[in-house]
């Protein structure tokens, strides 16, 4: 029998987690949270080439947070199947052998997209062939039911559970020196990677960093490390974030509200003030990237990127931001989603191998896990990471075995 | 399981801190870094309390006897009693004094002692009115006593003196006549703090201003670092208290010492939030918290002054220990540590401390502006071992109020002190030189402390040197909220909130200081590395 | 006023009122053990406490589960010589299997009996702790880490004279079948020296399975079991006791779909229907599990 947090589908939970969550953010973490804690019977893997995992820290992501309020958005609910556990940012242990080098025991983190390699599918779709896995066509199809990624599909299990199930191809080794804290952020890191390449920064071109959370911290180092920019200003609304982005080599750091002149100084671009609405440039950076899942977020990329730019959007967008930007000056609007297989120097390969081996190097990843919570605590862990900013923790994460 | 004492590190999580202020208190947010030393949990109560005074009685400790051994026929005893300065607060009767004395006198009665005297040891300090002694020893010791064999020791009647001569440093020893005549003295003390006890009961709680002026200057006091600290060597007034002691005893005066040890259950179940973590109030204490401040508020002072004084202290027992003074006395701090040491790790540029609105000099009375200098500079300051918590020239920060308010009754030497002496200098090796001869031998002033309830005319003096350490050692000393006119006769400076003065320490530490509020109460000893 | 207005705001931000309590991170190591903090549920066996739940069950919940299911009790006899403490136990299928036994015990074993109830669900919050506690007289199971941290609680509420009600399989059936009893219990009565009475329960999975919110219409029939007590004997292991009490519920179940004499042949036999149900695809477990338990009329009295 293993412990788990299920999200379940409860309307009535979804529509006042929508109308009355900003209000009352003390309620989504308590009666409102359409999650239970149950004990399930332990998962058998049911096809080849499935083995099981037991999770030794999953963290909280701002799309679980998205989801349990009822902010997220109808499309994916057919790419999702109810219930399911949540957490897809995990770092775990073997109960199984799964391969050579990934003997049972071994600590593991999980690439938890759930592709054709995943669900049995004879014939891989044009994406997961040319390593785009998180392009794949198929995540409805196949052995396993809907399910976007591991934390989204009730077959897998996910990573908030005493127990989950991974496939051998999800599977990527944990060097023994590295510690737990650091291999939970693992696949957000990957995803950074993904979003820096996706990102495409010309040399020596400026870059706008918008959110220095988790997501847009990770960003920052991968941009560091996989471009070759010239100025990159990061927008940070806490002072620690602040703080942790100044260490992680931003050329500016700056409050969200001071952005948009910063930017403006640093481009010498021309400043204007519609009637309604925010001000923006005529003018600005090369590329920017939203980090935050904010529509305000999202407006200020659009609004300082010069004609011609790019805006890439790392996060699940917050509804609601004005595109005229957009088709007005010919921006980019590019989404980077997950990691699969990237082109760098020297090759193509897979975003998971790129982040273990940038992570070795990086003592700041040590301090990002703020906070970690056993399952039964669970209210407490969504309560502190729906303020993690503000109270200066990055990630939280659910240590399950405990 | 009572846990030990830490020193937390402000940060996003932490709720705004709860600091004393006189007869009030207020909600902090402290800066984000800021060090605060948290005391340890209370220790439980020995739960039998009468077992425990008799089993030490009976066992004592070091070279002595047991006391039904001590006790004969015909002896001349003496019993003598700390006063109202200790406990902080006053504790819930029955007063552990008034337990020990019934054991006491029930084997002093049972083995046949007739001629039997109870003296409130004093020193300089205020006579103890009646009602203060019945609520001290209890209303059957009272009343068998009280008045011609309970009374208040006078230090300044020179028939009721003995002088035992010099010490080989050439201190002048000099008790009451009555205890040194004894066939043996039986000390009943509440060591509240590690400045308490030992050779301190007999060999200051009974002597005479000539006496006591060897060890309370100001160069003795310069040299006590701290005077909560007594190892050898580190605080000046100790040794020589122990030179005297050690005399006395020497030159035949038998001392049976009883010392007690309390633990930290300072504040009453409607104040219990006062003892608890911020973090783990609940719904409850933040809600008395809230009501406590806005009573305060609303108030008339003279209620609000009525209602801390009712304050009484919930304290339990935490050891008992009875014999010869020197080993009581390692016992007794051992106990004290036990309760109130913790461990902190390094200096800082500023020192935060709440003034509560109680210190010894001023129970059922009121806390003027000289002995807010004593609380704050005195005795919180020296509440260390090793080094004090603030670095050399770091700026200290004070809470109070700071009124321009003295007791006609219990202080007037001091109303004095500050119009006269403050007036002309702030500096103690003056005031030591111009004016403490002629306080100390004013005649009005003496029969205030002779028939009266006032403290000697040279206490006001005292109390100015006990801070004389903290004056020096500090770069800049600032209350936060106190009245402009008096911090300044002070001596010292005034904000109005502690972003101000932080702002305005950084003429002495800099613009982003080290800082360290010391929680206090209830009393803790900060042992700084 | 305004002074008023700020002071607030700094406390309820401060001190985070409508949301969790934090902990600064340096005082976490000396916080308290959260468990010293949970909510106890000793209040609840009180004489006020035990007053008021004889009464909620008599007057509310013995009703509501009237008005929702029909129910018919047998066995109660079995339990008029019994005396002591016993661990009730039975198969688990529905949520209404606690309720069932609550009101279904004569009123002394009632008065002085304690349910069971696995603390990630029923003991999450204060007021599902004061629920459970108050009218089933609930203390909670820790069944992720195998039970044996309740057993201290279990062994206590023993001494006390208390009886205990048990699931001995842990969770709910999903298809109507009874699972591997765990050997807490059986340990339990071993070690504390105490009898397990078994009880059948029939019609509950039909009447309100997993996976429903509240029991079916049409006030489907539940019949209720009790046995005669199983008491460990002189150095049992706690594997032969089990089986036992796996027995027990057998043979029960047994009697209620056929009759007593039957049920007693075939157990003689060892022919008793195993409880764990019929081995096969899952579809066709839960369509044996879920068959209609047949209604019985009254009884004619004149043919």
């Amino acid at each position: 029998m293993a412990l788990a947090i299920e999200l379940f589908r409860s309307a009535p939970r979804y529509l006042t987690a929508r109308a009355v969550g900003d209000r009352a953010p003390g309620l989504i973490a308590g009666p409102l949270a359409p999650l239970r804690l149950s004990t399930r019977p332990d998962p058998e893997p049911q096809h080849d080439g499935w083995v099981r995992v037991k999770p030794l820290l999953s963290g909280v992501c701002g799309s679980d947070l998205a989801t349990i309020a009822g902010k997220s958005s109808f499309y994916f609910s057919p790419l999702v199947s109810m219930p399911f556990v949540p957490g897809h940012e995990i770092v775990g242990e073997l109960l199984d052998d799964a391969g050579p080098d990934l003997s049972s025991g071994r600590r593991v983190v999980i690439s938890s997209v759930l592709g054709c390699a995943t669900r049995g599918m004879p014939e891989l779709c044009p994406n997961c062939a040319a390593g785009d896995y998180g392009r794949c066509d198929r995540i409805t199809l196949g052995d396993l039911k809907p399910g976007l990624q591991t934390g989204y599909c009730s077959d897998t299990g996910g990573g908030w559970s005493r127990m989950m199930l991974a496939h051998r191809s999800q599977l990527w080794a944990v060097p023994d020196e590295m510690e737990d804290r650091t291999a939970v952020l693992i696949e957000p890191l990957a995803c950074a990677i993904h979003t820096a390449l996706r990102a495409r920064v010309p040399d020596g071109a400026d870059v706008l960093v918008a959110g220095a959370g988790t997501v847009g911290l990770l960003t920052l180092i991968a941009l560091g490390r996989f471009a070759n920019a010239g100025r990159i200003v990061v927008a940070a609304k806490h002072p620690r974030q602040r703080a942790a982005a100044t260490m992680a080599g931003a050329t500016e750091v700056v409050r969200p509200e001071h952005a948009l002149k910063a930017v403006r100084r640093a481009e010498r671009a021309v400043k204007l003030t519609p009637e309604r609405g925010m001000d923006f440039l005529l003018g600005g950076v090369d590329v920017a990237v939203e980090c935050t899942g904010s529509k305000s977020a999202l407006d200020l990329c659009l609004r300082t990127t010069k004609a011609g730019g790019r805006v890439v959007v790392s996060g699940i967008p917050g509804a609601g931001a004005d595109l005229t930007p957009l088709w007005m000056r010919e921006l980019e609007l590019v989404g980077a989603y997950t990691a699969g297989m990237e082109d760098v120097e020297g090759g193509r390969r897979h975003a998971f191998a790129l982040a273990l081996e940038l992570a070795s190097g990086l003592p700041i990843l040590d301090q990002l896990v703020g906070a970690t919570y056993p399952l039964e605590h669970w209210r407490e862990a969504i309560d502190h990471a729906m303020s993690a900013g503000r109270l200066g923790t990055f990630k939280v994460a659910f240590a399950p075995q405990d | 399981m009572p846990r030990p004492g830490f020193v937390l590190d402000v940060d996003e999580r932490t709720p705004p801190l709860l600091v004393h202020q006189g007869e009030s208190f207020r909600m902090q947010k402290f800066p984000l870094g800021t060090r605060v030393v948290y005391p340890p949990d209370p220790l439980p109560g020995i739960k039998d309390v009468s077992a425990a005074i008799q089993h030490a009685l009976l066992h004592p400790v070091g070279d002595s006897k047991p006391l039904p051994e001590l006790l004969t026929p015909g002896m001349k005893l003496t019993i003598a009693i700390d006063d109202i300065s200790l406990p902080l607060p006053p504790m819930v009767t029955p007063d552990i004094r008034q337990r020990i004395l019934e054991h006491v006198i029930e084997l002093a009665a049972r083995n046949g002692v007739e001629d039997v005297e109870l003296i409130v040891a004093t020193a300089l300090h205020r006579r103890m009115t009646s009602a203060e002694i019945e609520r001290m020893v209890g209303e059957r010791v009272f009343r068998s006593f009280f008045p011609k064999q309970l009374y208040n020791f006078d230090a300044e009647d020179p028939d009721a003196l003995t002088s035992f001569g010099m010490t080989d440093h050439g201190e002048d020893v000099e008790i009451s006549k009555r205890a040194a005549e004894s066939d043996l003295i039986v000390y009943v003390n509440i060591n509240l703090v590690a400045m308490d006890g030992g050779h301190k009961s007999v060999a200051i709680g009974l002597a005479s201003y000539k006496s006591l002026k060897h060890h309370h200057n100001v160069d003795t006091m310069l040299h006590s670092k701290s005077y909560m600290d007594p190892r050898e060597g580190r605080s000046a007034i100790n040794d020589s208290t122990v030179r005297m002691g050690r005399k006395l005893a020497a030159d035949g005066v038998k001392v049976f010492q009883i010392e007690t040890t309390l633990n930290s259950d300072t504040f009453p179940k409607n104040l219990g939030f006062l003892n608890k973590r911020e973090w783990e109030w609940s719904a409850y204490d933040q809600g008395l918290m809230m009501a406590a401040r806005k009573g305060n508020e609303i108030a008339p002072p003279r209620l609000r002054r009525e209602f801390y004084r009712r304050i009484e202290a919930p304290y339990k027992l935490t050891g008992i220990n009875a014999g010869e003074v020197e080993a009581v006395h390692e016992r007794t701090l051992t106990n004290l540590h036990r309760q109130q040491l913790v461990e902190v790790q390094g200096q800082s540029d500023v020192l935060i401390m709440g003034l509560p609105y109680l210190g010894p000099y001023n129970v059922n009375s009121i806390l003027n502006p000289i002995l807010v200098h004593c609380l704050g500079l005195g005795y919180l300051f020296n509440m260390y071992r090793n080094k004090p918590l603030v670095r050399e020239g770091g700026v200290v920060i004070l809470y109070h109020p700071v009124p321009w308010e003295f007791s006609q009754i219990h202080h007037p030497s001091y109303i004095d002190f500050f119009e006269e002496v403050l007036a002309e200098t702030t500096d103690p090796k003056q005031i030591e030189a111009l004016f403490e001869e002629k306080y100390a031998t004013d005649p009005w002033y003496r029969h205030l402390y002779r028939t009266g309830n006032a403290y000697h005319g040279v206490h006001p003096f005292y109390m100015w040197y006990w801070g004389a350490h903290g004056r020096e050692h500090a770069g800049d000393v600032i209350f936060v909220g106190g009245e402009s006119k008096t911090v300044a006769r002070l001596g010292y400076r005034r904000a109005s909130s502690l972003r101000d003065a932080i702002e305005m320490a950084k003429d002495t530490v800099g613009s982003s200081p080290s800082m360290t509020y010391f929680h206090a109460p209830p009393v803790m000893i900060a042992d700084v590395h | 006023m305004a002074g008023l207005r700020e002071e607030l705001k700094a406390m309820a931000e401060g001190f985070r009122w409508g949301r969790r309590p934090m902990v600064p991170k340096s005082a976490e190591p000396f916080a308290p053990e959260r468990e010293d903090r949970m909510f106890p549920t000793d209040w609840a066996r009180t004489e006020a406490g035990t007053a008021v739940r004889q009464v909620i069950l008599h007057t509310m919940i013995g009703p509501m589960l009237r008005n929702e299911v029909t129910i018919r009790i047998e066995g109660r006899d079995r339990l008029s010589n019994v005396r002591g403490p016993m661990i009730f136990y039975s198969n688990h299928t529905s949520h209404l299997d606690a309720t069932i036994i609550m009101t279904s015990l004569p009123d002394r074993w009632q008065s002085k009996t304690a349910v069971g109830a696995a603390r990630d669900y029923f003991f999450d919050v204060w007021w599902r702790q004061a629920f459970t506690a108050l009218v089933y007289g609930g203390f909670p199971i820790d069944r992720a880490k195998g039970g044996k941290g309740a057993v201290t609680q279990a062994r206590e509420l023993l001494d006390e004279g208390w009886s205990l009600v048990v699931f001995p399989e842990g969770a709910r059936s999903s298809d109507g079948h009874a699972q591997r009893f765990r050997h807490g219990t059986a340990r339990l009565c071993i070690d504390a020296g105490v009898g397990a009475v078994p009880i059948a329960i029939r019609g509950a999975y039909q009447a309100w399975p997993k996976g429903t919110n509240w029991p079916k219409a049409g006030r489907p029939p539940v019949s209720v079991r009790f046995g005669s007590p199983i008491v460990p004997e002189e150095g049992e292991t706690h594997q032969s006791f089990s089986a036992r009490m796996t027995q027990g519920v057998a043979v029960l179940l047994d009697e209620d779909r056929s009759t007593w004499w039957e049920a007693m042949h075939r157990a003689e036999r060892d022919e008793t229907p195993a409880i764990a149900g019929p081995q096969g695809p899952d579809w066709m477990r839960r369509w044996e599990g879920s068959r209609p338990v047949p209604r019985r009329a009254p009884g004619r009295t004149w043919k």
